[in-house]
């Protein structure tokens, strides 16, 4: 294990009987880095992370935090990890500064600790107005909120976020991803798992998919569009008083040019296409038709698209 | 230590609650009229003696609901995951539960007896003979309840719906509880205060363990 190793699972599987919900995965996730952990519902995500923050504790394999297995070690672990659980709730009777007290407490903090954390975990998550109301009066984005408020009360090195952006609307999850950028500077190790990728591609280093229980790849956002070929796709927007091009199915003609959707002014070039001699002779016959070409762009299968080659779903 | 803080919390949160508000003031209403509207006593059973019988049976049984149906709903809304994680043992969140409850209860219970004999005072039929037989069935009540609590803990635990768990909660609670009382009806030189209290303390213990055990091998 590296130096700057901060979570490793070590080929770990995990059974519910007879449904294999972990098949032994194993991975890294260095010190100070935000891993997306992403896969279709009932991948396995949930059962790894609680294997992680200590729910599961009957699992094969070896989990590591700092290179301390949390099998045997649990006891002085469990404060380095904070976890914004999926569905957890609160019980109803509690105030919002009341779930800070109990949990803040139990993570053992001291009184003058808690109050200070308190106040500037409600200042990050932008609570401090409903301190004292009680939790059943708050909305769902100010709940999901308080979730990982909790999570950070003891100033945890790991965070665990269990499918935080779930059900909550545009404007909350802006502001969640604005908190979980800001936490990045303080070098916070982020496990973020999803079921939509959109949620993790902007604010993951290193992005794992996960599906029937294996994880299928890892790499940076980057390192993933690039690994997975699923054919170049060029994009041309013409000046819209112009027709795209008079004769545009001579562009089939072309050699590697595999389809051409006039409707949405794209162009599929096969899989072993030479792109720039594909792009040479599409240009060139784009301005023998006189077309008027306001952009003209190589575009990159999306992640999205990557994403759903993997777990096996369809891209449009 | 996390036991008590638990304790303190759950006892906050249930003192508070909307069941408890009712047996706080419930039962002591209760008591204050059954002294009205009954006889002074029963075939020698003074009222006091019968307020502590029924309220701890009301309260006994509202409880058991009370918690069992608290900790289904805690289950499904995965409340307990967020303890967990951290430096809390599975026993103290069940074990809290119970003495919160129980506690709120015993103070409920006690005021209303409380109501009755500051009546019996007021109207001068507090007999010495009749205190002791009012501590006795206290006794029996309070004991009767610790079955009930335990018994609604159980059902909380293994059951995943709100309604069955009140159902069972109100028919078995009530019901097992009673068989504390039992054996004085046939073997007559037992104590019943004594032989209750015994009972009940045997019993809680033991349907407590159960409940401990099941609440650990739960996957949250």
């Amino acid at each position: 294990m590296s130096k700057n190793t901060c979570i490793e699972f070590k080929n770990v599987s995990k059974n519910y009987k007879e449904l294999l919900a972990l098949d032994d995965i194993s991975f890294k996730i260095p010190k100070g880095e935000i891993f997306g952990y992403i896969g279709p519902n009932g991948a396995g995500k949930t059962t790894t992370i609680k294997i992680l923050v200590g729910l599961i504790r009957n699992f094969k394999g070896d989990v590591l935090v700092y290179g301390r297995n949390i099998s045997n070690d649990w006891k002085n672990l469990h404060n380095l990890i904070g976890f914004h659980p999926q569905e957890a709730g609160f019980q109803e009777w509690r105030t919002v500064d009341h779930v800070f007290k109990t949990f803040g407490r139990l993570s053992g903090l001291t009184s003058e600790q808690l109050e200070q954390r308190t106040q500037e975990i409600l200042e990050l998550i932008n609570l401090s107005d409903v301190r004292y109301k009680k939790i059943v009066h708050l909305s769902g984005g100010m709940f999901q909120k308080l979730r990982l408020g909790q999570a950070l009360l003891h100033e945890p090195q790991i965070l665990v976020l269990d499918e935080p952006l779930s059900g909550l609307d545009p404007n909350m999850r802006f502001q969640f991803k604005k908190i979980i950028k800001k936490l990045r500077k303080s070098e916070i190790t982020i496990l973020f798992s999803s079921h939509i990728l959109s949620d993790v591609q902007d604010v993951a280093d290193k992005i794992g998919i996960l599906n029937k229980g294996k994880i299928l790849t890892i790499g940076s956002p980057e390192e993933l569009q690039n690994s997975f070929h699923i054919g170049n796709i060029i994009e041309i927007i013409v000046a819209e008083n112009t027709p795209l091009c008079e004769n545009l199915e001579d562009l089939s003609n072309i050699e590697y040019v595999e389809n051409v959707k006039s409707s949405k002014q794209l162009i599929h070039l096969k899989s072993d296409a030479d792109i720039d001699l594909s792009i040479t002779s599409i240009f060139e016959l784009l301005i023998q038709q006189k077309c008027k070409i306001r952009t003209f762009n190589l575009v990159k299968p999306s992640l999205e698209e990557v994403y759903l080659k993997y777990v096996g779903g369809k891209t449009e | 230590m996390s036991l008590l803080l638990l304790f303190l919390d759950e006892l906050k949160g249930y003192a508070k609650s909307k069941v408890m508000i009712v047996l706080w003031f419930g039962l002591p209403l209760l008591s204050f009229f059954i002294q009205f509207i009954s006889p002074q006593t029963l075939e020698g059973m003074p009222i006091s003696s019968l307020v502590a019988l029924i309220v701890s049976s009301i309260g006994g049984t509202l409880s058991a609901i009370m918690l069992s149906t608290s900790i289904v709903s805690e289950k499904n809304r995965h409340v307990y995951e967020l303890f967990l994680i951290r430096p809390v043992r599975r026993s103290s969140l069940i074990l809290a539960k119970y003495l919160a409850v129980y506690l709120c209860l015993v103070i409920a219970v006690s005021i209303s007896l409380t109501v009755g004999l500051l009546i019996d005072a007021i109207t001068g039929d507090l007999i010495k003979n009749y205190l002791d037989i009012t501590f006795e069935s206290l006794i029996i009540g309070v004991s009767s309840m610790s079955i009930t609590c335990s018994i609604g803990i159980f059902f909380g635990v293994l059951v995943s719906s709100v309604p069955l768990a009140a159902i069972l909660s109100v028919y078995l609670g009530s019901q097992l509880s009673s068989i504390i009382i039992l054996p004085t009806f046939f073997v007559e030189i037992l104590n019943p205060g004594i032989l209750a209290l015994s009972l009940g303390v045997v019993i809680t213990i033991f349907i407590m363990s159960i409940n401990v055990i099941l609440f650990s091998k739960k996957q949250f």
